[in-house]
């Protein structure tokens, strides 16, 4: 009896499509072979759409109901551990790796859901000025990231390089070219846990075919590479970056409190005190 | 108004199972107390005995507290990430069976079920959910390495948010490592002996959350205990002040959160009708069960006449009746001994010179009442201008200034809470910096979240809770 | 139903500037009140009684620039007999059409009590010159109306005129004389709880019987907030002139589930006094049937479907 393979597509704005192109590349695993879509510059330029719309949703969601959607995911993937595993295993894992790899990867889904409602506590603050005003400094997310996976296949790392940005309200377009599989299927549990559409996108495909757009586009506000590129790579990305004073980060910290700075921005009000 | 709007409109009480009597949760397990005795519980709308709980002794008190030091051993020694995921199961628990605790709490106490329902137990789960997140990052809460749990810690908890302030006392108290032995109101004992089913059900660890019912005597023997480490009590500044004497000259930490006398400050350019709804929700609000009730209304003279019309008309429209009833505003004061108390103070208040309005409504027979009530004509002097009433009465007082606003705002022993209304932005700043309440609430009254500290000044007690400030009540400096 | 009381004056234009200089709403506080006063549920005997008092407060209406004769005597045999198989269920208030169809309403209401309120002075935008809403007023009423829906002028009202708002509506309620008047405000235009309390108060000072929240024609149209802020505009008002003015809501009511929502508000707020048609109208054309059907699901027990009650 011949199985029936998964077909693995594109996540955008809570639906699952193929590239516009048609176009696929092929990833051979424990002999058998995936078509997965290679992701076009008119995908990009439909993902960072979706991704506007998901950040005025996703930044609007209350910070205790983003903790609950974060934990739930941390809840779906819990329920599809042995599937993961198996996925893994099929990349060439040994089942202990496998294991470990799950497990840290909820523990750490944990850590930011519970992080959703609390950062904002320890990020912001008033400001003693010295005359008679009321000054707070609180943050708001950047906006739209677009987040490079690493080249490492794992659970884990994958969600590393989303969590903090999603964690403080900004929507993410994450892109993995060697870990794809995994990546969309991870996709579904992202779609089962009630994130608003287009808060996080799942997408495949070779980086330098969409290197050029991703780092001109306007409406990405920042640009997160979680692997680490060529010099002529990186230096091509801040150039064009520096056309609309875009940020982009170099493999960013992942981990503690640290890494959600980067997707933040501070603003200050000022009010006067009196009768 | 007619009245055919609003016929009864019952939630069913099927939901809950009620036992016939209930025993003390002990290192995991349900035990009956070594006292061999019991107290009855009743319900304060009826009148109707709905079970009976332990009237712990010593005995019960040291083998409580023995299990909450076998407890601590095995707590500290799991990862921050495990007691986090306790906490969240916990939370995912509460939220699960919402509606059996919802109807039990109003069975119990009398709040209305509209309360129990879409306050109370959201914000318990929410409690639960908040502080689960900082069990596994307390090393990012205050910029110090240098604290660490109390070790055992006994709790004591009233009668007005029965589950809600057992939330406020556990959740927090877990997620910073320690373990607990937690004593309900007497009057209001059940929903914290379903929770213990709740740690039962999470496979929270035995020992790490003890429930031990009683009265004042079993109070006071854990307040006592030599092996506890650490006391929160929320209820009356009387006994709180007991408390803090009875822990003079021993090292045990000490938070208490007491009684209020909040004034609730209307400045003549406030949006006047949605101040009305806040006054009225600042006190008729779980029938002025409450500490932090808006109790002192500060009316600014040039607008009293209007305000106070306008308030008599909208107290008219509170419903009072069966808490188990969707359309109670209003439920059932909580034992015989506070409705004589309110109604002392109220014919007090009467005889002081006060002006009474009381709204015209139809009382049950059965079970423990009373009528919306509005004093006018006070003078600061009155003892319903300077006592904690702690019932659906609220006092007016006026003024003329902002300066004197402030001045009989703080002229009280009191410093829970305060209202401030005006569409004025630079004068709600003004007016909150000189406030000596520990919440002030701007435009707005009653308002709780589990990231939100609480707590008073003065004798409204010390310590926060909720939030990051929070935490700070469940962990000690160490050198 | 009795000729509907207008009360024809007007308060001095002085006064009526302080009360609309002393509109404080804070917009957080007044949904929590309004979204508790959702909370409330009724029961089943009284849901009929509820159910049919909003038929009767229905004004029910057709404003298409195809609506013909045919049109028109289809929806005035509904307005007249909503269920014909139920004849416990009222008639509706009036119907409500553009001024050229009022002659064949009027007469096709003859002999029943439904009355025809016209909409005029250029609805729904209101956007030309004084003259021409005073002819199609004057016409709307020479047809024989019963009642004039009209509309502020919102340029001048955006525009901070409040007096030509003032003065418009005076002028149209002279020629109405004692045709009951309804100011509609078009919430949707003036979106702030602010505006929408200013402009209840100018148009009740300038002797508008009714105020209405919306001309239906934008995709806003009735909420209960804005219920809310009018019912508070027309009881300070009460208080101040001891005159009481009605209120309609039109525009977004979808079912009968949220008319109830609306008669609760006005029951607890203002009192059984203005739970009558002389003082609460529903603008309506889907609102009545959902009504209809939840009538008879009342009486049968069981989930009804809207092929059963005649098109209007």
């Amino acid at each position: 009896m011949i199985d029936i393979k998964k077909t693995y597509k594109n996540y955008v704005d809570g639906k699952y499509v193929r590239s516009e192109s048609g176009k696929t590349y092929t990833k051979e695993l424990k002999n058998e072979f995936y078509e997965l879509p290679l992701t076009s510059k008119k995908d990009i330029r439909d993902a960072v759409t979706s991704s506007k719309n998901g950040y005025k949703k996703w930044s609007s969601t209350t910070p205790y109901l983003r903790m609950q959607i974060l934990y739930r995911l941390s809840e779906m993937i819990e329920g599809n551990k042995e599937s993961y595993i198996e996925l893994l295993m099929d990349h060439g894992f040994t089942k202990q790796k496998a294991n470990k790899d799950i497990d840290e990867s909820i523990k750490n889904i944990v850590w930011f859901a519970g992080l959703a409602d609390k950062w904002e506590q320890l990020a912001g603050n008033l400001n003693p000025v010295s005359e008679e005003y009321f000054n707070i400094s609180h943050q708001n997310p950047i906006g739209v990231v677009f987040s490079l996976s690493s080249s490492n296949v794992s659970l884990n790392e994958l969600l590393m390089s989303i969590l903090p940005s999603l964690t403080v309200g900004c929507s993410v377009i994450s892109y993995s070219e060697e870990n794809s599989v995994l990546a969309l299927k991870f996709a579904e549990d992202i779609n089962n846990s009630d994130f608003p559409s287009g808060s996080l996108n799942i997408l495949s495909g070779k980086f330098e075919n969409i290197l050029d757009d991703v780092s001109k586009h306007v409406e990405i506000n920042l640009v997160a590479l979680h692997k680490e590129l060529d010099n002529e790579g990186l230096k091509t990305i801040e150039q064009n970056a520096s056309e609309s004073v875009k940020r982009v980060f170099s493999q960013p910290s992942t981990e503690g409190f640290s890494s959600i700075l980067p997707y933040l921005e501070t603003k200050t009000v000022w009010h006067p005190k009196g009768t | 108004m007619i009245d055919w709007q609003y016929s009864e409109s019952i939630e069913s009480p099927d939901i809950v199972s009620i036992k016939k009597k209930y025993t003390n949760y002990i290192g995991g397990k349900f035990v009956e107390p070594k006292s061999k005795k019991y107290i009855n519980t009743i319900s304060p709308s009826t009148e109707e005995l709905l079970s009976k709980v332990p009237l712990s002794n010593e005995k019960d008190i040291n083998s409580a507290v023995k299990s909450a030091k076998e407890g601590l051993e095995v707590w500290s020694k799991l990862t921050p990430n495990q007691r986090s995921r306790y906490l969240f199961k916990i939370a995912r628990l509460i939220q699960e069976r919402s509606r059996e605790f919802a109807v039990l709490e109003s069975l119990d106490g009398g709040k209305p079920i509209k309360e129990s329902r879409d306050f109370d137990l959201p914000q318990v789960a929410a409690n639960f959910f908040y502080f689960a997140g900082w069990a596994d990052k307390l090393d990012l809460s205050w910029a110090t390495k240098s604290l660490k749990p109390y070790g055992v810690v006994g709790q004591i908890i009233p009668w007005n948010f029965p589950l809600l302030m057992l939330a406020w006392k556990i959740a927090p108290a877990l997620a910073t490592g320690n373990t607990v032995v937690l004593k309900p109101a007497e009057t209001t004992p059940l929903t914290a002996l379903l929770f213990a089913e709740i740690c039962e059900q999470a496979g929270l660890p035995p020992g790490v959350v003890n429930i031990v019912t009683g009265d004042g005597s079993t109070g006071s023997l854990i307040v006592n205990h030599k092996d506890i480490n650490k006391i929160a009590f929320t209820g009356s500044t009387q006994v709180g002040k007991l408390i803090q004497k009875s822990l003079a000259g021993r090292d045990v930490g000490l938070t208490l959160e007491l009684g209020g006398k909040a004034a609730n400050i209307v400045y003549e350019d406030a949006a006047i009708d949605q101040a009305v709804e806040g006054v009225v929700n600042g006190i008729f609000f779980n029938q002025g069960h409450v500490c932090c009730a808006g109790s002192r209304l500060l009316l600014q003279e040039s607008i009293h006449d209007e305000f106070v019309k306008k308030l008599e008309k909208r107290m008219q429209s509170l419903r009072v009746g069966n808490p188990l009833d969707k359309n109670t505003d209003i439920g059932a004061i909580n034992s015989k001994e506070q409705l004589d108390k309110i109604t002392g103070l109220v014919n007090e208040g009467v005889e002081d010179g006060g002006e009474l309005f009381q709204t015209e409504c139809e009382l049950p027979g059965n079970g423990f009442w009373f009528r919306p009530t509005l004093f006018t004509n006070v003078q600061p002097s009155y003892s319903i201008a300077r006592e904690e009433i702690f019932g659906p009465v609220l006092t007016t007082l006026t003024f003329r200034t902002p300066e004197e606003a402030v001045e009989i705002a703080n002229n009280t022993e009191y410093g829970l809470s305060a209202g401030v209304w005006t569409e004025k932005g630079s004068k709600i700043l003004w007016t909150a910096d000189r406030l000596e309440a520990g919440v002030v609430w701007a435009n707005t009254f009653n308002k709780f979240d589990p990231s939100s500290p609480f707590g008073g000044y003065k004798e409204s007690g010390f310590g926060r809770e909720g939030g990051r400030h929070g935490l700070l009540s469940y962990l000690k400096a160490s050198s | 139903m009795e000729n509907i009381k207008t009360h024809g004056t007007s308060i001095e234009w002085s006064n009526v500037l302080e009360m609309v200089h002393e509109s404080r709403i804070d917009s957080v506080g007044l949904n929590e009140r309004v979204n508790s006063l959702a909370t409330r549920s009724i029961k089943k005997d009284s849901k009929l009684e509820a159910l049919n008092m909003i038929v009767s407060m229905c004004d029910l209406t057709t404003l298409e620039g195809e609506d013909t004769e045919g049109k028109i005597s289809q929806m005035v045999a509904k307005a007249i007999k909503p269920n014909p198989l139920d004849s416990s269920v009222p008639s509706v208030a009036a119907v409500c059409v553009y001024p050229s169809l009022v002659d064949i309403a009027k007469k096709k209401v003859q002999h029943s009590n439904v009355k025809v309120a016209a909409v005029s002075s250029y609805f729904p935008s209101g956007q030309v010159p004084m003259e021409s809403k005073l002819l199609d007023t004057k016409y709307a009423i020479d047809s024989g109306a019963d009642e004039i829906d009209i509309v502020i002028n919102r340029k001048a009202f955006l525009e901070g005129d409040y007096r030509k708002v003032y003065d418009e509506i005076v002028a149209l309620k002279e020629v109405c004389q004692d045709v009951h008047l309804k100011t509609i405000l078009e919430v949707g235009d003036l979106k702030t709880y602010e505006n929408i309390r200013k402009a209840s108060l100018i148009s009740l000072a300038a002797g508008s019987d009714f105020i209405k929240t919306s001309t239906g024609k934008l995709s806003v149209g009735s909420s209960r907030q804005a219920c809310y802020v009018m019912l508070k505009s027309v009881l300070d008002f009460e208080s101040k002139t001891g005159i009481k003015a009605g209120i309609k809501v039109a525009g977004g009511i979808r079912d009968a589930k949220d008319a109830i929502r609306y008669l609760v508000m006005i029951n607890e707020e203002m009192g059984s006094d203005w739970l009558s048609p002389e003082l609460f109208r529903f603008g309506a054309s889907s609102l009545l049937d959902d009504v209809l059907k939840q009538i008879k699901k009342l009486k049968t027990g069981a989930y009804q479907a809207g092929y059963y009650f005649p098109r209007g």
